[in-house]
């Protein structure tokens, strides 16, 4: 660099003219060169040991290294800060405290942002935050390629100057005609969403919102509304409950917005010798369905009179009702009902308003203290009429502007194509959208929107808990967000951020912070703040529909229409949710892709889920493959006229004569080829019901599915998941260790010791430092999935894609197991397999393996997280030949990627199959174009855990970088790590508190507790492995 | 050595009237002769599987070892089958030609030097296994104990792995220099007789200067008992160590004490049926009835009965074991063995090796030439099986039912196995037109005793 100071060099430079200087000046070398010494001595010269050789070597060699250093090295995009900015310390994360809300999922979650890239989402657990697997693979759809990007008018790209110009005009023209202007979003529940909208309507006159659920909750809010005169949905706290009854009520997934899990978990981890009881009456196999500790197959129709029949035996009341199969059930349960008085409550997910009228009547009943009316959920706020006569509307004519956002109707509509025939009668159609999906694809306008890790938002997700939704980074594309369109259209200068601050200042905030509330991410006010109603439209509806209902008071009449509009068919089919996949709209997310649905464990699929006495009626079948894979029929459902061939899978517990099929796939647009798959089942939704009756045939061919666990049952090996039930539990006279959980034993010089008590190994001293240990508790587990995507997430976990699945090479670091039982329980195949004697006959080993490979008809199931169990003694360390897998001090088993060679031999020695091989390069290869794939695609990468390559094995690490992270934070602030600040990734995202990381040498720490609780054990003991993963023995609450 | 006198009850192991000269004659004769039409059509088979299979050991070390059909659960299966099975051929050539040189059994003498040059092609196709089945085989250099400057960097000495890079490779060298030394007198003949100096330059190179003297013999005979020596503790050892990958693991029906007596047992079974393949053919061909007679292959297919009939009870101790350990897993692993999804490698490989060698107690059968030949053949074919059998059915069902699949080879599998056989017969087939095929030297010593008309000559004047 060039500098421009001067330095004196001596007193002469003061003086002008000053001869010395001049000469100095002139020439540089004062005293003349001695050249002639060395040049006139002809002899010197000649005596010279340089020759011209010489020389001429070493300009050549000269030449030739500054010609090799002149070459241009390798570029790498890597640009340092000229100037850092204050909040960014390379290697050092920041956290932000945002929430997502984007229609489906609304949560409080916490960001981790790595020098500048959201790279993690976590719960923020400060304000209850609590994440499922989609909003912890939410962030991977931020660096989505296929994302809208550019404003597009007509599919032609247009700056947002051309599109406010076009689009005011346009407005300003409607309004004049009086022409009315429609939006039609998803749930948003957003204060300062619902105030634009209503400034909106104040400048153009005639608009509407309305309000649109993919997956309806219409109905629930149709009777909240009846009951309590707002639209919104009761909320349930059920760690208060003792007994929970659930009829059709998926709650663990997504019932009625979901986020119910938390509570259920804690309730169900049994404290004092109590545990709640949860009775499941449902057709589909559910997450809820899979941890009741009674579940009761029952077709959807059923479902409503089994509801009354509840409501009639609970009360001593006498609705009109029908029969059911299943009453003597329904009976016991209400005496349960009867014994836990307001401790219990009633859930139900029948799609109907009344239905959903008897369900709030029944806990109202009860007077329980598990519902919350006073506190609403605003999560779900669909109007099913609204949108039907929305497109009533739209088809006459009467509709001259339509403003789509956060929802995608012409995928989701059952009667799209009349959607789209309408959209053609409207004169302006403005789609604001992330994702470039089939409805922007179908309209005039196409607007970017950002994903909500680049937006300001707001959101109110219960009555009185306010959350803020703040950018981590700036918009990637040229996007603007919708409520910024809404203040540039009505004309208003003030930017959203400033717009919801001020909101905030004048009505949510009460005079606290509003920085604290950004900080927190969100906020609870005692005092219920009145926000201007949103024009959620009921009123006009009422309006506008020729015929209006009326409100029914009388539970009587309520019961007998209910009757009246539950048409039983052979078979029906209930469409559901996949807790891995939502209603659609992260399709294009390879982790949630690749997530394999908990209770199939099949991915990147949806199917028909059919039970096995209709399969073999239709000679369905689901069969093995040479290498293992799964295969099944393809059948043809038709409904309403409707027929879409759909693949079969045989679902365990799936009620006869019903059948169902996941909602959120087939999507068609704005996304990779690959990722488009399964089928669209929406296209059965007609009036935006989830059951249909339907007609079932086998179709031709077979399906190839991708599943990640081919084997269903436990094949009686209690010791693996082990069980038992809460009177054996709360007995004391009983020893666990030698009832409930046996400890295994073998023989040591004919003495019967514990097997953990025999050692061949020489042991690490473990009483210094730490000694991590990770609890998981089969009670509190609910199989969601969320720690399997964060594992993901944190892990830098490659995404393989379908085939790859399919041979078995998924690469889950972290998999959740689940299992059916072949008998009626568990124990049922316990006793089975124990009462095996000899080979052939009734109770011979050899058939009855083969019986046990199957499951029952309607199974218990059981989940079970398993990842590296960390062995103290690794039978996969001492496989190695290059020592690539050796153990740590702190109790990990690390793995030393760099050094592996790739001879598998330790997977093959691990008993529990958690280690996964490289087997093509995942990163940076076209055969695998997820999101490793794309310059854009890596930038969610976790920079604290390096890429693996081909060829080396790999598995769970126990989050190595995140336990050093902390240590070494707490060494700097030099402080002992505090309990709860040791986290890994799974245990981070358990929302259950199913999961416990931690230190056990720390005595005070929970996980300590939780390795000396009587219902802690080890994965396969017998083998002798001691690992630093324990497991906590499920307990089923079977008292009725 | 050999003192010219033989009960006249024993066979006599050389044919025919023959002289020292005939002999001669004889082992040259493929060495100087021109190769036949029957030689190149195999070769050039051979020389295609074998540059197939090399095709598909590159695709492989190019993508990944996923274009093989293993899984997460499987993580080995033809790789590792197929070099325990190489491995295994090439134990009769070191038995033949140690432990029965120790036990100074004469009929070795013909067939010694191919079942040796079979061990090391054998060990050959076998080396090749442990390395391309790396995921990274361009860093296998690291299961070597060299020193290094990666830091503290150093094998595991723990891991039977290791111990079996050091077991093969002791192997190989220990075969290789035992076959060479026995090959000088008889490459110094091959010298001796050639008229191209091309030809005589290089087998003059070979028998490293041999010159026949007496302290050459001398010298020869002691270097061959001390090798001898050497190499015998070698036929049980490798084959042990090599059984200890899997004993010493802990998945059911891997773990298994009796595998190092039952692995060298098969081991012996199947190199013995692979010299009873290879020689029944190079008799044939080469015209050698007269010196590898019926007596060898009876001879041999006595050792395949009962190195087959240790291997069946082998199996069944292992069945018996599963069930009287209590052991729920080991015995569901060998239930499930016997009658699971893999049922028929099981019992296919019960059939080959335990069935078929018991049609050798019959002299009839175990004196036809053709039913031999196809014992020999089914005998390979099911100790194939059978390391197919243990690696695969104990891996697909091991401890956690989630975890359980199948495996199924894909065409590079297959290639790679294929090119190792092709690449094994390219070898063999020039081995067989350019090396002498019968110790010469050693089958001279025994002319006078054992040649049918010397004993001929003898038997006569005794009456």
């Amino acid at each position: 660099m060039a500098s421009s100071k001067k330095y004196w060099k001596s007193v002469e430079e003061l003086k002008e003219n000053s001869s010395i200087v001049d000469t100095l000046r002139q020439n540089e070398f004062v005293e003349k060169l001695p050249e002639d010494a060395f040049l006139g001595d002809k002899e010197t010269l000649e005596s010279s040991s340089t020759t011209r050789r010489d020389f001429l070597k070493y300009v050549g060699f000269t030449t030739a290294a500054a010609t090799l250093a002149a070459c241009e090295g390798p570029v790498i995009k890597s640009i340092p800060y000229v100037v850092k900015p204050d909040d960014i310390i390379p290697g050092v994360p920041d956290y932000y405290a945002t929430t997502i809300a984007d229609g489906f999922d609304f949560a409080n979650v916490l960001v981790k942002v790595r020098e500048g890239r959201p790279i993690k989402i976590d719960p923020n657990k400060l304000v209850h935050g609590e994440t499922n697997a989609r909003v912890q693979a939410s962030v991977l759809s931020l660096y989505d390629k296929y994302r809208l990007q550019k404003p597009q008018i007509k599919g032609a790209e247009a700056s947002w100057n051309e599109v406010d110009k076009q689009i005011t005009a346009e407005l300003a023209k409607l309004s004049s005609q009086g022409k009315s202007i429609v939006f039609l979003t998803g749930t948003m529940a957003s204060p300062s969403t619902s105030k634009l909208i209503a400034e909106f309507k104040q400048k153009y006159g005639d608009v509407r919102h309305v309000v649109y659920d993919a997956y309806s909750e219409s109905a629930a809010l149709d009777a909240f509304e009846e009951m309590h005169g707002e639209r919104a949905l009761a909320d349930y706290d059920l760690e208060k409950a003792n007994l929970i009854v659930s009829i059709g009520a998926d709650f663990i997934g997504d019932w009625q917005g979901g986020g119910y899990e938390a509570g259920y978990a804690k309730g169900r981890i049994p404290k004092n010798g109590k545990m709640s009881r949860h009775i499941q009456f449902e057709s589909n196999m559910s997450l809820s369905g899979a941890n009741a500790d009674k579940r009761i197959m029952l077709k959807p129709s059923e479902q409503a009179f089994a509801l009354i029949n509840l409501y009639n035996a609970v009360t001593g009341s006498n609705l009109p009702s029908k029969n059911t199969p299943v009453d003597a059930q329904i009976k016991a349960a209400a005496q349960e009902i009867k014994k836990h008085g307001s401790k219990a409550v009633v859930l139900t997910g029948v799609q109907d308003k009344n239905a959903q009228r008897i369900a709030l009547e029944l806990n109202k009943a009860i007077r329980s203290e598990v519902m919350d009316v006073e506190k609403p959920k605003y999560t779900r706020q669909g109007n099913d009429t609204a949108v039907a006569q929305l497109i009533k509307d739209m088809n006459a004519g009467n509709v001259g502007a339509i403003f789509t956002y956060n929802t995608n109707p012409v995928y989701t509509l059952a009667d799209s194509d009349k959607f789209v025939a309408g959209l053609k009668k409207v004169a302006l159609s403005v789609a604001v959208s992330m994702n470039n999906d089939e409805t922007v694809n179908a309209m005039e306008f196409a607007l970017p929107a950002p994903h909500y890790l680049e937006a300001w938002g707001d959101v109110q997700i219960k009555k009185g808990s306010y959350s803020l939704t703040q950018p981590t980074i700036r918009p990637l594309f040229d996007t603007r967000q919708f409520q910024e369109n809404l203040l540039k259209w009505t004309g208003n200068n003030v930017s959203y951020y400033d717009y919801i601050k001020n909101l905030w200042t004048e009505t949510v905030l009460n005079g606290s912070s509003w920085n604290q509330a950004l900080h927190d991410g969100a906020i609870t006010v005692s005092a219920v703040v009145e926000e201007e109603t949103p024009i959620t439209s009921t009123e006009e509806i009422t309006e506008n529909t020729e015929e209006t209902e009326e409100v029914l008071t009388d539970l009587s009449a309520i019961a007998s229409a209910l009757v009246a509009a539950t048409k039983s068919s052979d078979l029906e089919l209930q469409l559901y949710v996949k807790t891995g996949m939502g209603d659609g709209r992260m399709a294009s997310n390879p982790w949630l892709q690749e997530f394999p649905d908990p209770i199939s464990r099949a991915s990147w699929d949806n199917y028909l889920t059919v039970s096995q006495a209709d399969a073999e009626k239709l000679g369905l079948e689901n069969y093995n493959v040479a290498n293992g894979a799964l295969n099944g029929s393809y059948a043809t459902l038709t409904v309403g006229g409707k027929d879409l061939t759909v693949p079969v899978y045989i679902m365990p517990g799936q009620a006869k004569g019903s059948v169902g099929l996941a909602i959120g796939y087939g999507r068609t647009k704005g996304m990779n080829e690959e990722l488009m798959t399964g089928v669209n089942a929406f296209a059965f939704a007609v009036n935006n019901k989830a059951v249909q009756p339907a007609t079932l045939a086998k179709g031709a061919g077979d399906h190839e599915f991708a599943c990640v666990q081919l084997q269903n049952t436990l094949m009686g090996r209690g010791d693996v998941v082990k069980e038992t039930t809460l009177n054996v539990y709360n007995d004391k006279s009983l020893d666990p260790k030698h009832s409930w959980n046996p400890v295994p034993v073998v023989s040591l010089d004919h003495q019967e010791v514990e097997a953990t008590t025999v050692d061949l190994w020489d042991s690490f001293d473990r009483t210094v430092g730490h000694h991590f240990n990770l609890s998981i508790d089969l009670n509190a587990c609910t199989g969601c999935g969320a720690c399997v995507i964060a594992c993901h997430a944190e892990n830098n976990v490659p995404v393989v894609g379908k085939e790859e699945v399919r041979k078995s090479r998924d690469m889950h670091w972290l998999r959740i197991d689940r299992y059916f039982s072949s008998e009626e329980t568990f124990a049922g195949d316990d006793k089975k397999k124990n009462e095996f004697s000899g080979l052939f006959g009734e109770q011979g080993s050899l058939d009855g393996f083969v019986q046990m490979e199957e499951s029952s008809e309607n199974p218990q199931v059981v989940f079970q997280p398993v990842m590296c169990q960390h062995c103290n003694h690794a039978p996969c360390e001492t496989v190695c030949p290059v020592a690539a897998t050796s153990h740590g001090r702190q109790g990990q088993n690390h793995m030393a990627y760099n050094r592996c060679v790739g001879t598998r031999y330790c997977a093959n020695n691990c008993p529990y199959k958690v280690r996964r091989f490289n087997w093509f390069q995942y990163a940076e290869n076209e055969v695998f174009d997820f999101n490793m794939n794309d310059d854009l695609g890596r930038m969610v990468l976790n920079p604290d855990v390096v890429v693996r390559s081909r060829g080396v094995m790999e598995k769970c690490s126990m989050c190595i970088q995140m336990t050093q992270a902390q240590i070494l934070k707490a060494k700097n602030e030099g402080r002992p790590v505090k309990d709860e600040e040791f986290q890994v990734a799974c245990s981070q995202a358990c929302g259950t508190g199913a999961m416990i990381f931690g230190d056990v040498n720390d005595k005070e720490s929970q996980v300590a507790a939780a390795r000396k609780d009587d219902r802690a054990y080890h994965l396969l003991e017998h083998v002798g492995t001691q690992p630093n993963v324990v497991y906590q023995v499920k307990v089923r609450n079977t008292e009725a | 050595m050999a003192s010219h006198y033989e009960a006249p009850i024993r066979e006599p192991l050389i044919i025919g009237d023959k002289s020292y000269h005939d002999i001669t004659k004889d082992v040259a004769a493929p060495v100087e002769g021109k190769a036949n039409k029957q030689w190149w059509i195999v070769f050039i088979i051979s020389m295609a599987a074998f540059l197939w299979g090399a095709g598909c050991m590159l695709y492989t070390i190019g993508t990944g070892i996923g274009t093989w059909g293993l899984n997460k659960t499987v993580g080995w299966a033809w790789d590792i089958t197929n070099f325990v099975w190489w491995v295994g051929i090439g134990h009769a050539g070191t038995l033949i030609s140690a432990v029965l040189l120790l036990f100074r059994q004469k009929w070795r003498m013909a067939i010694n030097r191919s079942a040796e040059a079979m061990t090391i092609f054998a060990v050959v196709q076998a080396g090749l296994f442990p390395i391309i089945h790396m995921g990274r085989p361009w860093m296998g250099y690291w299961v070597l104990p060299i020193p290094n400057q990666f830091g503290s960097l150093w094998t595991n000495f723990n891991s039977p792995l290791l111990w079996d890079v050091f077991a093969i490779s002791t192997y190989l060298s220990v075969s290789l220099v035992f076959w060479w030394t026995g090959l000088l007198p008889d490459f110094a003949m091959l010298r001796d007789r050639a008229v191209r100096p091309f030809q005589k330059k290089i087998y003059g190179l070979l028998s490293f200067g041999w010159s026949g003297r007496a302290k050459d013999w001398q010298r020869f005979e002691e270097v061959s008992l001390v090798l001898a020596g050497l190499a015998t503790p070698l036929v049980l050892s490798v084959h042990t160590i090599v059984s200890m990958d899997f004993a010493t693991s802990v998945i059911p029906g891997w773990h298994t004490t009796i595998f190092p007596p039952y692995f060298v047992a098969g081991a012996v079974f199947s190199g013995f049926a692979m010299v009873q393949t290879l020689l029944i053919i190079m008799r044939k061909v080469s015209n050698l009835e007269a010196y590898i007679t019926l007596q060898h292959i009876e001879l041999m297919n006595i050792i395949i009965m009962v190195t087959g009939s240790i291997v069946g009870c082998a199996y069944i101790t292992e069945l018996f074991v599963a069930w009287y350990s209590g052991v729920e897993y080991e015995q569901y692993a060998f239930l499930n063995r016997a009658t699971g999804p893999y049922a028929w490698a099981y019992w296919l490989m019960m059939t080959c090796n335990v069935f078929s060698p018991q049609f050798m107690w019959s002299k009839k059968l175990r004196t036809s030439i053709i039913f031999s030949f196809g014992i020999s053949i089914v005998v390979n074919i099911g100790m194939w099986f059978e390391r197919f059998v243990i690696i695969v059915t104990s891996l697909h069902r091991d401890y956690l039912p989630s975890s359980w699949t199948m495996f199924s080879p894909s065409f590079v599998d297959i290639g790679i196995y294929v090119g190792t056989i092709g690449f094994f017969f390219v070898l063999f087939l020039l081995y067989a037109r350019t090396f002498p095929v019968i110790a010469q030297a050693e089958v001279k010593s025994i002319l006078k005793s054992s040649g049918e008309n010397y004993k001929k000559l003898r038997d006569g004047n005794h009456e």
